[in-house]
């Protein structure tokens, strides 16, 4: 069964087909809100709310771009609206297990360079660091993050730039690692 | 002046070392499709829409703006005490002020509690369902006028975050981090101490009497 006769029985009151669209995007979801939230409670929140936006609204989803993208403009609007929220409040957790971690299959960063670069990513202006984390960590296109956050291509694409360019900055002390 | 778009090499280091940057976990599917239904399912009963949690808070409001302004009524005949005369366009802002004082008073006893437990790491079962009593309280008051006083918004919103996080505590394993992590936050933003400048000192009658 391909996606749009999936969606079709989700808004059919079919049960079991919502499982299946949940259990289809759910890892990405859940992937973009802990990348950008950095707390597995959060992400879990985010990643609910979500969903219950998405089914709620499956309604006026019309197909005219991939179900894919239109999700991740939910998860996005979500998660940064979340995050303004809590921004004041809460501690991100700076402790991250790798043991946990999942999907990566490149070597480690070096300790040093992991809090450093942790410390400079969370430094860069919110439009910079959705952008660096969602096409640079996470690997979206320029054309899925516009649509998700209502930009201009070209606007993520100077984001990106610019925040690559915050973060050369921040990061010349490992100038020797890229150089050589 | 170097073009960063025209550095692969910077770039390809900067994606490697960036997969360690907020390294997501592996996803705890059933945890949250559960949650999913668990949300949807209650808000099958009763769907509280902006409208409708206004509406709600009004309500609630008023009954507690009416049950108050007859106790005091009453007092005054009573103790035959001089009444302060207020005009009626006065009246609804004192509902919601005295209404706020009850919820913050509420809130404050359930935080001071909780700072106890969480010294053990324990949490009384029956906390959780007043914590999340409260939430569903500190959200109808973030969409009621109480919410348009300066001073109580932020700390309304404070208060939905802490009492948003004790409702969500894993049952056992993790479950003093968490309360440690939660503890840390309030300390950091001055919650309770914030909390209870909110709160006037005096059990909740003498509040309300001194509110009207």
């Amino acid at each position: 069964m391909d996606e749009t006769q999936l969606i079709a029985r989700v808004r059919a009151g079919d049960s079991a087909a919502e499982r299946a669209l949940y259990d289809a995007h759910v890892d990405r979801v859940y992937r973009l809100a802990f990348r950008l939230a950095g707390d597995d409670t959060l992400a879990q929140d985010f990643t609910q709310e979500t969903f219950i936006r998405a089914f709620d609204r499956l309604g006026s989803f019309r197909g005219e771009a991939a179900f894919s993208t239109w999700l991740h403009a939910i998860t996005t609007s979500v998660v940064l609206n979340g995050l303004r929220k809590v921004k004041r409040f809460r501690q991100r957790e700076a402790d991250i297990d790798d043991a946990h971690s999942i999907g990566v299959t490149r070597r480690d960063a070096e300790p040093d360079l992991k809090a450093r670069l942790k410390k400079a990513v969370d430094e860069l202006p919110e439009g910079y660091r959705t952008v660096f984390v969602m096409h640079d960590v996470e690997g979206y296109t320029h054309e899925e993050i516009g649509v998700a956050l209502g930009v201009e291509t070209g606007t993520s694409k100077a984001q990106l730039s610019r925040a690559r360019a915050k973060l050369r900055v921040a990061l010349s002390d490992f100038a020797r690692e890229w150089v050589t | 002046m170097i073009d960063q778009d025209e550095d692969p090499k910077f770039e390809q280091w900067l994606k490697d070392a960036a997969q360690s940057y907020h390294a997501p976990r592996a996803t705890p599917r059933e945890k949250i499709w559960q949650r999913i239904q668990q949300t949807r399912r209650n808000r099958h009963v009763i769907e509280l829409r902006p409208w409708m949690r206004w509406a709600l808070a009004a309500a609630a409001v008023l009954v507690i703006g009416i049950g108050i302004g007859r106790w005091t009524a009453h007092q005054a005949v009573v103790v035959n005490a001089p009444v302060v005369a207020t005009t009626d366009a006065t009246r609804p802002d004192l509902a919601y002020q005295v209404a706020a004082q009850q919820y913050l008073a509420r809130t404050e006893v359930l935080l001071t509690d909780f700072r106890a437990q969480s010294a053990h790491g324990q949490l009384d079962p029956q906390f959780v369902a007043a914590a999340r009593d409260l939430l569903t309280t500190t959200r109808l008051m973030l969409d009621s006028p109480a919410a348009d006083d300066a001073r109580l918004q932020p700390l309304l919103e404070d208060l939905e975050l802490v009492l948003a996080q004790i409702t969500q505590l894993p049952t056992a394993t993790g479950r003093k981090n968490e309360m440690d992590l939660i503890n840390q936050g309030m300390n950091q933003r001055s919650v309770l101490t914030r909390l209870r400048t909110a709160t006037p000192a005096g059990p909740a009658p003498a509040r309300a009497e001194g509110a009207l």
